[in-house]
């Protein structure tokens, strides 16, 4: 099986990563030693390919000057969540092959030469004194830093902004639970006044409403991380299902699932002992009357 | 004659009110022995349930004191005063005041634990006392499940829990029918015949005929039967 893809390099990394778009006539094939190819599951799929096909990619978004490629495998590209929207139709291919294919035939310097090198820094701390050695080393060459700063990181934005939100529905969760355990204390008003008429001291309602408050509450929020744990899956299969990722999109994680219950133990006991003391501060007849 | 149980003198208490004080009792004096059975009667309003209430520490005075063996009572902290209902006053009340979510059993047993009686001990008491008000059987049944002559019995079996010094009941058999008010009224008496101190509030006059002595009340005064 043969096809022919015109290649639209838009990024090229440590092994040779090409996006790829548009599918054209396979041609006859081409002479010579055929290079091997990894093609990313996405591709493999939408194109119906197999191990052992052979496809032709071209650098010219026309298809001139293509090259035969055998397909050895797949693979699953890493997920990007910048990009997860994005189809990923990729190849990796050997780096001279892709130099090879990009090379312009009129310009002999053109494989011998790059417009651009990424550069990962050990320390990233380091960055203003390397931009300074280089510059200082080959004047004229323009070094500039990739790395956001957190105001322009949009990961770190949403993350301020889910931090926002949390903060919302914790806040409205507290009042809405302080507001039910009122009416659930109220409901046990004469339980509370018999419980008081028959000599039990405030303080001793108080703390079996308190032992109370902590087991509704760490039952609550058990339930709330299965709950989460049960939804994580169905969302993460939806959403890697509806862009074709395997990109997680939510994971409850032993900390955030620390965090809910150091949150939600406390609070729960709070607006049970705020709750009952509203009743309890009141006389025992106020307690018994109808 | 022995030592009062609960002595009140010169007893008054005012409820503040939107359209100004309500005086409902008014410097009420007297006491109780401790092998009396008292029974306080008047119309509605007059003060019986006010002085009953006091009388149990479940209200404070706005005047007067109230001895409980010898103490004055009256200004006592809350926790002290909820000891004494604990351990020393049992309350009967017309409207019986069962716990809803506990067996005739364990609303009986729950006062003795509260007051550190251990377990065994609970568990004869217990026994004892539902046997006394003819309930052995209905011992594992829910308040719903009783009858109210029955949730009365409970309560009696409750009130005598800890072995009070003072059973205070307020219209004990107000909501019952003639017939199982009677047999609650037979039970008082067998309380009272086995060496309680009781001081009941009725309206009944057959109720009240029963007691050793009877305190008429109007407008907040004892207006017969204190002693002088």
């Amino acid at each position: 099986m043969r096809r022919r893809f015109a290649l639209l390099l838009t990024t090229v990394i440590a092994l040779g990563t090409a996006s790829l778009a548009g599918l054209q006539p396979a041609p006859a094939p081409p002479s010579g030693d055929v290079a091997d190819i990894l093609v990313s599951r996405q591709l493999l799929e939408s194109q119906d390919l197999a191990v052992g096909d052979l496809i032709e990619l071209a650098a010219d978004p026309d298809g001139a000057r293509a090259r035969a490629f055998r397909v050895v495998g797949s693979y699953e590209p890493l997920p990007d969540p910048a990009r997860f929207t994005q189809q990923r139709l990729e190849v990796r291919l050997h780096l001279q092959d892709m130099v090879d294919m990009l090379a312009d035939p009129t310009d002999p310097q053109s494989s011998e030469s790059v417009s651009a090198i990424n550069v990962a820094l050990h320390d990233p701390e380091g960055e203003l004194e390397f931009r300074r050695s280089v510059f200082g080393r080959v004047p004229g060459l323009s070094v500039w830093s990739t790395v956001r700063g957190d105001s322009a990181n949009p990961f770190v934005v949403l993350e301020q902004f889910h931090l926002a939100i949390a903060i919302v529905t914790i806040l409205a969760s507290t009042a809405f639970l302080l507001a039910l355990m009122v009416m659930r204390s109220d409901e046990r008003r004469e339980t509370a006044g018999i419980l008081r008429l028959i000599g039990l001291r405030k303080g001793r309602v108080l703390t079996q409403v308190l032992i109370e408050g902590v087991i509704i509450a760490m039952v609550g929020a058990m339930f709330g991380i299965g709950l989460a744990l049960v939804a994580q899956d169905g969302f993460n299969q939806f959403f890697q299902w509806r862009y074709d990722t395997a990109l997680v999109f939510v994971r409850v994680s032993p900390k955030v699932a620390a965090q809910c219950v150091a949150l939600a133990v406390p609070l729960g006991v709070v607006a049970s002992v705020v709750a009952s003391w509203t009743l309890l501060r009141r006389e025992v007849l106020a307690l018994l009357r109808r | 004659m022995s030592a009062a149980v609960i002595e009140a003198t010169g007893l008054t208490k005012t409820f503040p009110m939107p359209a100004g004080p309500v005086t409902a009792l008014r410097n009420v004096s007297f006491s109780v022995s401790p092998d009396e059975y008292v029974a306080v009667s008047g119309p509605s309003g007059c003060g019986k349930s006010t002085l009953l209430h006091l009388l149990g520490s479940v209200d404070t005075a706005t005047s007067g004191t109230l001895l409980f063996d010898g103490r004055d009572i009256s200004t006592l902290p809350d926790a002290e005063r909820s000891r004494i209902r604990l351990t020393q006053i049992g309350f009967v009340f017309q409207r019986f005041y069962l716990l809803p979510m506990l067996t005739a059993w364990e609303n009986v047993e729950l006062p003795q634990g509260e007051a550190g009686v251990s377990k065994p001990e609970r568990r004869a008491r217990t026994a004892e006392l539902l046997d006394y008000v003819g309930l052995s059987q209905r011992a594992q049944h829910r308040p719903s499940q009783l009858s109210g002559g029955e949730m009365q019995r409970v309560a009696i079996a409750r009130a005598l829990a800890n072995s009070p010094r003072l059973l205070l009941a307020d219209e004990p058999t107000g909501e019952l029918d003639q017939s199982t008010g009677e047999q609650i009224a037979e039970l008082l008496d067998r309380v009272h015949a086995d060496g309680n101190a009781i001081v009941v509030v009725t309206h009944d006059p057959a109720i009240a005929a029963r007691a050793k002595r009877q305190l008429k009340m109007r407008d907040g005064e004892i207006v017969a039967g204190a002693p002088a």
